[in-house]
């Protein structure tokens, strides 16, 4: 059997008080893609942050490869995020955006800027090094995000409907591109959105809400 | 667009004389404002130009009004950063009263601020470099507060969550993220409370020593002491020019990257547990203590004397001899500052009033109220200075008469007036004036039925506003005020330089006056303000 990447047992999440959703168990494999569909209001921004540790899991377990990250803190979970703006830091340059998170494992500035430089060639953005991030489309910056989250090699990657802002030809395009990268860079990612095209259109393995989770006996009433 | 009719070209059917309402402003600004201005560098060239500027002793003092105006506005950040996170970004009960309270500070008289300071400290604490700083800060807390945080405030608080899934610690996240993205709010705090430190002169006066000296001080100085009028006249401009410099260069740095996140203001709640619910717990309470205590210290300081309780200031304020004969008794400064507050409000509302309504207009006219801002920009020593030189002394002495200090006052005050008429008139439905010239009214009468209404409310605010400003200024009034009859601020400096607990608790009396003042004045602008006012909306 494949070991996952990211794996929950028993999670609930929520905050104080109320329960979102509990008795969550999922699984990703390396280079796998799982999208979870839900409405809104299902809990599925709140399973990304529980995930990435923005937001206490109220119980349960998180594994990343293996390894139990509950009580991890964010900055050393090796769970890297993207959200449906790409949120890329304004006073700093391409560049500097792919190596921010090079830089702050300890790696040389040289290093840093070899991996990032690699990224995003790989990604079709050779040349656009230097550029402002004002200068970016929207379908660019998007990219220059993922380029972003993937450079420090995080063993999971969470998607908050990283596509939805985007118009439909970018989608397709972006979606294969973003399929292809986690593929080569082994990393799991966990695809979250309200949108079934969108969710078809990534993942390998499409799920919804209720077929991981016990809705609360809260969220019932 | 609310406010105009035909896209910019002005509102139809205005009354003829609205077009002429810019002659009283600019007739204003030419002979109390340009001219005053013009005498001043005539003093200068006439006395070796070029020369005096670069030889006078100015120069000996900028070094020093920098390093403390540096210091000063470090300070101002360090405390008001972690306030404008809290008052700003959480959601706890009492938010609303932190965020006024932070306010208060800022719009209390110099004089009182220095005072209190002296009253919460004690007489064992030295003057100097520290106690300025640390009065300094106290009063810009609400420019750091309201302009970062009103930024902060709109700050999406997933850059910082980005940053943590890649390695960055809270602390990190912080430093490299959340700063450079507050930066231009920071640079553009910063800048303005380096001005006012750097221009700063009761706090200097009353807290500071040699080695706090400011250019204000030095223009005082020279004019008073060393009747070196040229050399004040050449450190004024220094002054313009530095100040001129530095406003510049914090509008470059205050400007903002295009592709920025904002959120849309909502407070968060406050952090369930540990140490982030203690630190906005703590801040909040650290932010309320710290903006009472100098005003409690002050408030005690007035009903104590011989070492217990008693009301003897207060019942010592009609008295003569409470002053020499030179002073003058404390209740006649009162009426003083408060007959000077009267005409001050009076003439700002007039000519800042006429000045506003020129946005109404179409054409060139409009220019006038930007030009009516210019005086903001000038500090209260050189605007004393330059009316002094210009009107105080033969052949045009017109200091008996009483008009100096209101006229400077005015000078003050009229670009207050403007900011808070111009934007409300802008804001209000011009098609109420087509409505009414349609159903017979003649163009003044339909101006009174669009715009009546809003200009009672705004102003009655700016009148407010304009006697606050007057009641504290102290700059201006060190110039201008005749011996026999200063202002209370001045009255309060007088009082502090002589020695004894006589002049001491008097003058705290005075400055709880001012403070019960200027802060009825303050919340009467606050209530009738134009941001309580809804503005007119086009359907």
């Amino acid at each position: 059997m494949i070991p996952s990447r990211l794996a929950t047992v028993d999670l609930a999440i929520g905050y104080p008080g109320h329960v979102v959703a509990e008795h969550i168990d999922l699984a990703v494999a390396p280079g796998e893609i799982v999208a979870i569909l839900g409405p809104s209001g299902s809990g599925k921004s709140t399973l990304l942050t529980t995930l990435a540790g923005v937001t206490p899991a109220l119980g349960g377990r998180i594994l990343v490869d293996g390894i139990d990250v509950t009580r991890v803190p964010i900055h050393r979970r090796g769970i890297g995020i993207i959200f449906q703006e790409p949120l890329l830091f304004p006073h700093l340059d391409v560049v500097a955006n792919v190596s921010y998170g090079l830089r702050r494992q300890g790696l040389s500035r040289p290093e840093a800027l070899a991996r990032s430089r690699e990224l995003l060639d790989w990604l079709g953005l050779d040349g656009y090094e230097r550029r402002s991030i004002d200068e970016l489309s929207g379908g660019q910056a998007q990219r220059v995000a993922l380029a972003r989250a993937l450079a420090p090699h995080p063993a999971v990657l969470l998607l908050d409907e990283p596509l939805s802002a985007l118009d439909v030809e970018l989608r397709q395009r972006l979606a294969s591109d973003v399929a292809a990268t986690l593929r080569r860079e082994g990393v799991g990612a966990l695809h979250v959105t309200h949108d079934l095209a969108e969710a078809t259109m990534v993942a390998h393995r499409v799920l919804s809400m209720s077929d991981i989770a016990l809705p609360s006996r809260s969220s019932l009433h | 667009m609310a406010g105009r009719l035909g896209h910019g070209d002005g509102p139809l059917n205005t009354p003829r004389w609205l077009n002429w309402a810019w002659l009283l402003p600019a007739a204003f600004l030419a002979v109390f404002l340009a001219y005053p201005l013009g005498v001043l560098g005539a003093h200068v060239s006439s006395a070796g130009g070029a020369e005096r500027l670069i030889a006078s002793s100015t120069w000996q003092v900028v070094p020093l009004a920098v390093l403390q105006a540096m210091a000063s506005t470090l300070m101002a950040l360090i405390v008001g950063l972690p306030i404008a996170n809290v008052v700003s970004r959480y959601d706890f009960r009492g938010r609303a009263l932190g965020q006024a309270l932070v306010t208060v500070p800022f719009v209390l008289p110099t004089v009182v601020v220095a005072l209190a300071f002296r009253a919460l400290l004690g007489p064992g604490v030295p003057q100097g470099f520290a106690l300025v700083v640390l009065a300094h800060a106290y009063v810009n807390l609400a420019v750091v507060v309201r302009i970062v945080g009103s930024q902060w405030s709109q700050h999406d608080g997933h850059y910082e969550n980005v940053a943590r899934t890649l390695g960055a610690t809270r602390w990190t996240a912080f430093r490299t993220v959340t700063l450079p993205m507050l930066r231009p709010a920071i640079s553009s705090s910063a800048a303005v409370v380096f001005i006012f430190s750097f221009s700063s002169l009761g706090i200097v006066l009353l807290l500071g020593d040699s080695s706090t000296r400011t250019l204000e001080s030095q223009i005082l100085r020279q004019t008073s002491v060393l009747l070196d009028f040229p050399g004040a006249a050449a450190s004024a401009i220094v002054q313009l020019v530095l100040v001129a410099g530095v406003l510049a260069a914090g509008t470059l740095a205050g400007r903002t990257s295009v592709r920025r996140r904002m959120r849309p203001t909502s407070l968060l709640p406050v952090p369930a547990g540990g140490s982030a619910r203690w630190a906005v717990t703590a801040t909040a309470l650290f932010s309320y203590a710290i903006v009472a205590a100098p005003i409690a210290a002050l408030v005690v300081a007035s009903v104590r004397s011989a070492g217990g309780w008693s009301l003897d200031w207060w019942l010592r304020l009609g008295s003569v001899d409470v002053g020499t004969t030179r002073i003058g008794s404390p209740l006649a400064a009162l009426g003083t500052s408060i007959g000077f507050a009267l005409v001050c409000a009076l003439v700002a509302c007039v000519v800042g009033g006429l000045a506003a309504v020129a946005v109404l207009t179409r054409g060139r006219t409009r220019v006038i109220s930007l030009l009516a801002i210019i005086p903001l920009g000038i500090s209260s020593a050189t605007l004393g200075l330059g009316t002094l030189l210009a009107f105080g002394r033969p052949p045009l002495d017109l200091r008996p008469s009483g008009l100096l200090v209101p006229i400077a006052h005015s000078l003050v005050a009229v670009p207050l007036v403007v900011a808070v008429v111009a934007p409300a008139l802008r804001a209000t439905d011009a098609r109420a004036l087509a409505v009414a010239a349609s159903l017979g009214a003649r163009p003044t009468r339909a101006f009174v039925t669009a715009y009546g209404s809003i200009l009672r409310v705004v102003m009655l605010a700016s009148a407010g506003l304009a006697c606050a400003v007057s009641l504290g200024e102290f700059g201006a009034a060190s110039f201008l005020t005749r011996a026999g009859s200063p202002t209370v601020p001045v009255q309060i400096v007088r009082l502090l330089s002589r020695p004894g607990e006589q002049s001491y608790g008097v003058a705290a009396v005075l400055a709880v006056v001012l403070v019960a003042l200027t802060l009825t004045m303050v919340l009467l602008v606050d209530r009738l303000g134009p941001s309580r006012r809804r503005p007119a909306v086009a359907t």
